[in-house]
């Protein structure tokens, strides 16, 4: 009897010790409010569109970080100057190895890599998100072919420019190893061949009904109006084929790709623009039909509170005008007066993007504004607080535009022109000079038109970021500049990597045009 | 939703507790009506509801060192910080700034982890317990919000700045690892233990202290841009080219411009005698099973510059009453109000704007524009602005003390710690390019904590006494803010935003007329632990102490939730063996070990792999959607956390020696200690290919070895003689050092920081320079490739610097810069005598850090004009100051400030200083009324007269060696710590 009590004893306060601690346990449960743990994550709609939207956010990020678009795509041997700034200068001039700030900033290629990891995660983990019933298969189908598209997207961006770049196609989570470089083309395979096998599962425009229910309609609760092309669709993928097919120096299918996205224009609702729309709404991501043009590029949405300082070209040229008045008294990058004489010369007449007026002799300030002045401020790019501010206050609205359709008629153009199909290039292009207010050229075969196709990129998309990838893909072309032909020949058409990617990573090696 | 619940809890609480006090008074009331003549001396004494472990309990001023309250009480300081400062072996204090009610750092025997942040810095902060509660700090997971980490958003005021000195019986700082350990894991940094004067039984008392005095402005040189011309002039002369020439800067290219080049006399403005006060009383009284204190206090405290200052309202209210004679219950509430006048520093409005202006032409040094640019800070200006910063704390507890059986005690205490911090701001368009700015804050910290034990006393043997404890403790804090900003408002009358608030309505709070940015954030924590302590003690010689406990926090992830702390001591009292006459008279040692986890202060841990919104990027880290809709992303910026993350802890020992010469009359104690804090977590670079700034792995330990030292000599005792000359000293040395790192790695370097085994661990990782290379031709060529030096592959010209190449590799690069120096003094302390002769006294406090080094630069931003002006950043920013002279800088060598290697970069040994001090803290002089021949209707009366940092003794560059930041940045934006006078009485009667 006792010998049973003693038992229940023991029992009762083995009871009781168990209920204290699991209580305790239960009052330690305080999970985070400043994250969403993995727990019960990709479970449901809203984790799959938050993963989605997050790999477009961290793109913008690794695009605008110190301006990291346009250091690294226009300033090189291109067409602006530095008013002071010694580490915008050292770029210019191409002494990318300074030890500025900057520099070590804008070459270190992490942040794309955090879009690649982004996206490895999300193709491998959005699966769950289907035990959600919102979240049909045709969403899932869809968001896997975007995230497969934005992946082969950063692999381009770093490929053009670091060149050879470490292939990652899993997710580590933890296990960090200490990849090596793979070769460039081997990337860009993978790349194209990514885009290829995912362009057919983009639709032409998001939200739209489709009849073959392939598509969902209404996506992530937004109209087309809405995303209009925010998102990568089948035209954007064909975009990014073409420019890939271009650093491959594969200009067949760089005719073929562009080709496709010139002939479906009409089902992303692109077009080309005018040269008031150019300089007026086409970089501000709103309501105007016009953004439809953006097709591909990075928005920063004034009424969501998206605006930002840095990031934009505004921030290294914008400044104080006469028709616009800033506090900021000198742009930090101008284009000279030398310059502008080069990329618009007198022959082309009265050119809407700058020009002179035949009539009264004064400039045409679509794209720069005080040129009567030593330091010109280049306007083309100017989306000042939400498009309506009026300069005091420098917060930019700007979207990171990769490519529109302009630029894809002149990459068509370049590709026919390299094929041999100059006639049909020359329509191409005289398509643009016309929307421009200068005059078409007529073919003859002395016209050394690739010069003048390159020119007329120069002009079009000044200040876009292209002008250093132009540069290159021109003098591969060309090979007539025996400085450039070094470069291209020792790898110095490559970035140089930052320091503190090779401490990372012992098996990165330096490129070697930079070792030196 | 839970904040609400909460805080409705809150609010009861407070309100039974209310109601409880009421009851109390009124009963305690009746009681002095008719004074129960109770001399039973058994009552229990007031408790505050826990008890720490005491080592060495009879020889204070060394293990436990206590801080001489009767010192401090005559001085103008506000924070405990300042009451610490130079008093207490092994405790170092930072005042980065003298402006007033700012936030300051201690560090108790050294750092266990290096300060790569302010997250780092709060992490090492020790504890601080008043009246047995430990109190809540503000959390700096709030800097993830911020672009600039200068100042935490909201009032940033000191929270440690709430205690008036005259309310405070005494300072301990605990160091000792067996008394640390009975205070669980948030007292591994060490401890600080405040005790408030109580209420206490016997006829009324009543007390009123009070000074008044000013702080004096300082003799400054002022300059004005003639001045800086002269100074640029020959690295134009020498450098410079023709374009150069053309980019000169335009407030300094026009000599005939006065507002430049004119009168520097801003001084009159910045500077100002600022008027120091405090004016406080108690009350206290009641029979000894019913009695009460009350405290109430102003206080002003204020900087020479910038119209800083601090104001302080105290009032504190304790109730003691034994229901029974075995029985006493306890309680005291205090609230304290803050509230401050900040700096008006460019730097820091445009870090709260988020925005940088073209910061070409800086401030005039003339008054006039100055005074014309000050007065948009006039809140009397109707568009001026408004800066109101403001602290609501209150504090209290309820306290059982019940002894119903003999050797039987328990104790309970239910306490809680709650301050609130509101901000507003409102900075018109005049101040920033014609953009307004307002901004909201309000945050709090709110701690529930409740405490029980139960002790028992046995007597073992005829000699032996043993005393165990055992109990539970459970902490409930939470974290919250609620920040908003918005710039261009409708115009600088118009300050809020107006919204529709019928719910029914389309536009239903949705803000018109300008656009505003709200952040919320809120963090919640537990901390539950179960101890248990014993005691013995032999014949009063021996004493054995043991501490057990295991804490469970839910920082921690589940499968690594607890942890086990223990520790034990022994000490040995010699006194059998010395004897009471011999020259020592008295000798003590004792050694004691403690293994103590250590707590994470953010709870983003506790779930291993998580989701964040991270897409922002530099300059812009609040960016959370993408077209308008929010994405998640893996922490790529804050760095991966991962599994099994295991309690970090804390492995101390400490071996004392205190011994009494002389009759006692001087008292030393020497402390040899080592801390090895082990299992820390580090955020480790890796590869950048997996998109993440860093990893976090556990794994680093860092080692503090050192000393304190202490002695207090009675060279005149007081007794026999009118004379009496007290003097007291301590000093600490110590030496950290990186034991280990995750991964077992040898080296791992972090931006500019690198930390390498058995190195210190807040080393300088800088460059050597050896001279200047005067022409191309003196640059060395490597033999082998016939290529001259290069940093980092861009050769080296004439005016650059003669880096030392240290691995010989002709390529000066990382692989060049050396481990040097310390931010942390390794040897720190102070020094004071008290002299008394008949009813005068005269005081001085001197205190010191030495064999401490600062990186400085604000020589390196001056000297590198050409990149920290065109470059427009947060760093260009010129504030009036600008116009002063803090640091002759013509002893540095002339290099070509426009040459790409950036020649005046900061991390090089040219800008290595010894930031060596030695301070006159205080000199007081007091006249006692009440004392010998004088007679007075007061107990106490006293006269006094003090001066506070009257004298500095350094060999520091810059204009004050305290003012360096907490990771050994010296950038000359502190306020000056400003010399006052201040005379004053305290009156008991």
């Amino acid at each position: 009897m006792k010998r049973f009590f003693y038992k229940w004893k023991v029992a009762l306060i083995a009871f009781t010790a168990m209920v204290f601690t699991s209580a305790c346990n239960k009052q330690l449960d305080v999970p985070s409010t400043r994250q969403a743990s993995e727990e019960g994550h990709w479970t449901k709609y809203e984790d799959a569109r938050a993963g989605l939207l997050g790999m477009y956010g961290l793109f913008r990020a690794a695009l605008a970080d110190n301006n990291a678009y346009w250091v690294l795509g226009e300033l090189r041997n291109g067409d602006f100057e530095a008013v002071s700034r010694p580490d915008l200068k050292a770029v210019i001039e191409g002494n990318l190895n300074a030890s500025f700030p900057l520099l070590n900033d804008v070459t270190n290629w992490r942040r794309f890599y955090a879009v690649i990891n982004a996206s490895n995660l999300f193709i491998e983990r959005v699966e769950g998100c289907l035990a959600d019933p919102r979240y049909t298969s045709s969403y899932y189908k869809l968001d896997v072919a975007q995230a497969r598209a934005i992946r082969a997207f950063a692999y381009y961006m770093l490929v053009r420019t670091w060149g050879d770049v470490p292939l990652v196609t899993s997710t580590g989570e933890g296990n960090f190893e200490n990849l090596a470089r793979t070769n460039k083309e081997a990337v860009l395979g993978f790349a194209k061949n990514e885009l290829m096998d995912v362009a057919g599962r983009l639709p032409y425009q998001y939200s739209t009904v489709d009849p073959d229910l392939v598509y969902p309609p209404n996506y992530y609760g937004r109209a087309a109006a809405d995303w209009k092309n925010t998102l990568l669709g089948r035209l954007s993928a064909y975009a990014i084929l073409a420019h890939i097919a271009a650093l491959q120096g594969d200009y067949i299918n760089v005719a073929v790709y562009s080709q496709f996205v010139l002939d479906n224009a009409a089902r992303a609702r692109l077009t080309t623009v005018t040269t008031g729309q150019l300089t007026g709404g086409l970089f501000l991501f709103s309501t105007d039909n016009v953004s439809w043009n953006q097709m591909i590029g990075f928005n920063f949405i004034y009424e969501r509170g998206e605006s930002s300082i840095s990031g934009h070209i505004e921030q290294l040229t914008l400044a104080n005008t006469t028709a616009f008045p800033m506090s900021k008294q000198l742009p930090d990058i101008y284009v000279n007066k030398d310059s502008i004489a080069v990329l618009f010369p007198r022959a082309n007449g009265n050119d809407q993007r700058f020009g002179f007026n035949p009539l009264n002799g004064l400039a045409t300030e679509a794209y720069f504004e005080n040129f009567s002045s030593a330091i010109p401020v280049f306007k083309k790019i100017r989306v000042v607080d939400g498009g309506g501010g009026d300069g005091t206050f420098a917060r930019y609205n700007s979207s990171i535009i990769f490519t529109r359709l302009e630029e894809m008629i002149l990459l068509n153009a370049e590709a026919l022109a390299v094929v041999g199909r100059g006639e049909e290039a020359i329509q191409k292009l005289n398509a643009i000079r016309s929307n421009r207010g200068i005059p078409g050229l007529n073919y003859t075969p002395q016209l050394d038109l690739i010069t003048e196709i390159f020119a007329e990129r120069r002009r079009e998309l000044l200040g876009e970021g292209w002008r250093w990838y132009d540069l290159v893909r021109y003098n591969k072309l060309k090979r007539s500049n025996p400085a450039f032909n070094e470069l291209i020949d020792e790898g110095g058409i490559y970035w140089p990597i930052a320091q503190d990617v090779l401490n990372r990573n012992a098996n990165i090696r330096q490129n070697n045009y930079w070792n030196q | 939703m839970r904040i609400v619940t909460s805080l409705a809890l809150m609010r009861h609480f407070i309100f039974v507790f209310f109601v409880s006090c009421c009851t109390v008074a009124s009963g305690q009331s009746d009681v002095s009506e008719t004074p129960v003549a109770d001399s039973d001396t058994s009552i229990a004494p007031p408790t505050n509801g826990v008890a720490i472990l005491r080592t060495a309990q009879n020889i204070r001023g060394s293990l436990i060192n206590e801080v001489p309250v009767k010192l401090i009480e005559r001085q103008p300081y506000i924070s405990v910080q300042q009451y610490l400062k130079g008093n207490v072996a092994g405790l170092y204090v930072q005042e980065p700034t003298g402006e007033p009610g700012t936030e300051q750092n201690m560090f108790i025997r050294g750092i266990s982890s290096p300060l790569l942040s302010k997250r780092e810095l709060f992490d090492q902060q020790p504890v601080v317990f008043v009246n047995g509660i430990p109190l809540t700090q503000d959390n700096p997971f709030a800097y993830e919000i911020q672009k600039y980490d200068f100042n935490r958003i909201g009032p940033a005021t000191n929270l440690l700045a709430a205690y008036n000195q005259d309310n405070i019986e005494s300072i301990e700082v605990i160091k000792d690892p067996v008394a640390l350990a009975s205070l669980g894991s948030m007292a591994a940094n060490g401890a600080i233990w405040i005790t408030t004067k109580n209420a206490r039984s016997g006829f009324r008392e009543i007390s009123i202290n009070s000074y008044y005095g000013y702080a004096a402005k300082p003799s400054v040189y002022v300059t004005n841009a003639a001045y800086e011309n002269n100074f640029r002039q020959p690295f134009y002369n020498r450098f410079g080219s023709i374009n150069d020439r053309l980019n000169y800067p335009p407030y300094l290219r026009d000599s005939t411009n006065a507002d430049y080049y004119g009168a520097s006399n801003w001084t009159d403005l910045y500077y100002q005698y600022s008027p120091t006060y405090n004016v406080d009383a108690s009350l206290s009284g009641g029979s000894e099973r019913a009695n009460f204190r009350f405290f109430g206090g102003l206080t002003e405290n204020a900087n020479t510059a910038d119209a800083t200052s601090f104001t302080r309202y105290n009032g504190n209210f304790f109730i003691n009453v034994a229901p029974v004679k075995w029985m006493m219950i306890s309680s005291m509430l205090g609230y304290t109000r803050q509230q401050r006048e900040r700096n008006r520093n460019i730097r820091d409005r445009l870090a709260e704007q988020r925005y940088i202006p073209d910061l070409t032409n800086p401030l005039t040094p003339n008054n006039v524009l100055y005074g014309s640019y000050l007065k948009n800070f006039d809140k009397d200006f109707a568009t001026g602005a408004i800066d109101d910063n403001v602290n609501n704390m209150i504090q209290g507890y309820l306290a059982i003390n019940a002894t119903p059986f003999e050797g039987l005690a328990y104790n309970g205490r239910i306490g809680f710690d709650y301050n609130e911090g509101i901000r507003d701001v409102f900075w018109p368009r005049a101040l920033l390019e014609g953009n307004n700015f307002v901004s909201n804050y309000f945050g709090y910290n709110q701690r529930l904590a409740v405490t029980n034990s139960l002790s028992y006393n046995w007597t073992v043997g005829q000699e032996g006494g043993l005393m165990l404890r055992g109990g539970q403790n459970f902490i409930s804090d939470i974290y919250k803010y609620d920040y908003a900003y918005a710039n261009n408002t409708p115009n600088d009358f118009i300050k809020i935003n107006v919204v529709n608030g019928d719910p029914n309505a389309q536009e239903y709070l949705i803000p018109r007329g300008f656009l505003v940015s709200y952040f919320p954030g809120k963090m919640q924590s537990r901390l539950i632990s179960f101890f248990g302590n014993a005691t013995y003690t032999h014949q009063e010689l021996l004493k054995l102490s043991a501490v057990v406990s295991r804490e469970g926090s839910s920082n921690m992830q589940a499968d690594n939730r607890w942890f086990t702390n223990y520790s034990g001591g022994i000490e040995y009292d010699f006194k059998n063996l010395v004897g009471e006459s011999g020259t020592i008279s008295s000798l003590i040692a004792n050694a004691s070990y403690g293994h103590i986890g250590k707590l994470l202060s953010d709870d983003r841990f506790n779930a291993g792999p998580a989701y964040r919104v991270d897409l922002g990027f530099t300059g812009e880290p609040t960016l959370g959607s993408y077209s308008g809709i929010g994405g998640l992303s893996r922490p790529y910026s804050s760095g991966w956390v991962g599994y099994g993350i295991p309690w970090a802890y804390s492995d101390q020992v400490n071996i004392g020696l205190h011994a009494g010469l002389l009759e006692n009359r001087v008292r030393l104690g020497l402390d040899v200690y080592k801390k090895a804090d082990k299992d820390m977590l580090l955020p480790m670079p890796i590869a950048a290919e997996w998109g993440y700034a860093s990893s976090y792995k556990s794994g680093m330990e860092v080692d503090n070895t050192g000393l304190d030292f202490s002695f207090a000599a009675q060279i005149l005792p007081e007794m026999q003689q009118n004379l009496s000359w007290l003097f007291t000293g301590n000093i600490n040395y110590n030496k950290n050092s990186l034991a280990a790192l995750p991964d077992g790695l040898s080296e791992v370097v972090m931006g500019t920081t690198k930390l390498e085994t058995g190195k210190p661990v807040d080393a300088f990782w800088i460059l050597k320079n050896n001279g200047v290379y005067s022409s191309d031709a003196d640059v060395p060529v490597n033999p082998s490739t016939g290529r001259p030096m290069t940093y980092k592959g861009v050769t080296l010209k004439a005016g650059d610097p003669r880096w030392v190449d240290v691995n010989g590799d002709y390529t000066i690069n990382d692989n060049d810069k050396v481990l040097e120096g310390n931010y942390m003094p390794k040897v720190s302390g102070g020094f004071g005598s008290n002299l008394a002769y008949n009813s005068f006294s005269l005081d001085f406090q001197f205190y010191f850090a030495l064999k401490r080094m600062a990186l400085n630069q604000y020589a390196s931003s001056r000297l590198d004009f050409i990149n920290t002006e065109v470059n427009n950043t947060i760093n260009s920013v010129k504030e009036i100051t600008f116009w002063e002279e803090k640091q002759n800088l013509s002893a540095y060598p002339i290099y070509n400030p426009w040459s790409p290697v950036v020649p005046y970069r900061l991390e090089q040994d040219l800008f290595l200083d010894n930031a060596s001090y030695l301070k006159l803290r205080s000199v007081s002089l007091g006249y006692d009324l009440s004392r010998g021949g004088t007679k007075t209707a007061f107990k106490k009366c006293m006269l006094y007269l003090t001066g506070t940092n009257l004298l500095t003794f350094t060999g520091f560059k810059g204009d004050d060696p305290e003012l360096i930041n907490y990771n050994g940045i010296y950038n000359g934006y502190g306020l000056v710590n400003p010399r006052s006078l201040i005379i004053g009485i305290r009156m008991d009667f």
